[in-house]
């Protein structure tokens, strides 16, 4: 990894992680657990596009780690990861398939995935059915708010002047 | 131009699950649900299960008070087989504005004063441990 390369990565953990903090600052716009606006997901998707995989995966996973540790529980550093490897994996398949355009349904499909791997880390956590009660509401929320960072981050993508690899 | 061709058709594809997806949830949440007609209300604030009523045992309509750790009051009037908040602090009045619930299709939330009414049916065991709370996530 190339010293420019690891600068970059770095500053775009910092980011994630501020425009996390910002975020939880906020209090919830709706009392449902899970929804929220995932603004950290636009730094994944400008990662997705613009770098590898892999990078994006380091700098979610640091992400997640640094703000379990300055915020967080250790129940959810859990629904993070759940929530953030299934979308970071969906979007990395669903960017490919549609040859990094259209990343508004990119960042959907990854605010789908976010939601339904928080959802089935509940289950598992509290081995109630009943949290699928919340199952339509994740969905849409997930797929709204994944269309909203979605294109968030194609407008970032756009005006974003860094190198390619 | 035949990648082009099927970027095109993979984008049409996933926006046309998504749109599916979506509209199944929706139509979940807005057609009434069938059968069940024996709910349990049970009232969280904060995110802690604070009241489990169950609607089917009430006999005639009575009215309470919740108060909440700022001063904050709703008055919540219990009718047999629905529940709903009659009047609140909050400026806003959203939760007096929802009405009476009667399924479990959307829950009566008070955000002013951390409130959620939330009815499941009377069968469900459920205990606090079904709502995760907030702060988990």
């Amino acid at each position: 990894m190339s010293l420019k390369k690891l600068t970059l990565l770095s500053l775009f953990t910092t980011i994630s992680l501020a425009v996390y903090a910002i975020e939880s600052a906020v209090p919830p716009l709706v009392p449902i657990p899970g929804i929220k606006l995932g603004l950290a997901n636009i730094v994944t998707l400008v990662l997705l596009r613009r770098f590898r995989a892999r990078d994006a995966l380091t700098v979610l996973c640091c992400r997640i780690l640094l703000s379990a540790l300055l915020f967080g529980q250790a129940l959810s550093l859990l629904y993070s990861f759940a929530g953030g490897l299934a979308s970071l994996l969906v979007m990395w398949l669903v960017m490919k398939l549609l040859q990094k355009k259209w990343i508004f349904l990119t960042g959907a499909m990854g605010g789908l995935t976010h939601n339904m791997g928080q959802l089935l880390t509940a289950w598992a956590v509290t081995a109630t059915a009943g949290v699928f009660a919340y199952l339509p509401f994740l969905v849409l929320s997930g797929v709204i708010t994944g269309l909203f960072t979605g294109l968030c981050a194609g407008f970032l993508d756009k005006y974003l002047k860094i190198a390619q690899k | 131009m035949k990648t082009q061709h099927d970027s095109r058709k993979a984008a049409f594809l996933t926006a046309l699950f998504l749109a599916l997806v979506c509209l199944a949830s929706l139509s979940y949440l807005l057609l009434p649900a069938r059968g069940k007609t024996e709910y349990t209300a049970d009232i969280f604030q904060n995110g802690i299960l604070i009241m489990s009523i169950p609607l089917n045992e009430e006999t005639e309509s009575r009215t309470f008070t919740i108060e909440g750790e700022n001063g904050c009051v709703n008055e919540i009037e219990v009718r047999p087989g629905s529940i709903g908040i009659l009047s609140a602090d909050c400026p806003d009045k959203l939760c007096v504005s929802q009405g009476f619930i009667s399924d479990t299709r959307l829950p009566i939330t008070c955000l002013p004063n951390r409130l959620v009414i939330q009815l499941r049916p009377v069968s469900e065991a459920g205990e606090d441990s079904v709502v995760p709370d907030t702060l988990t996530y």
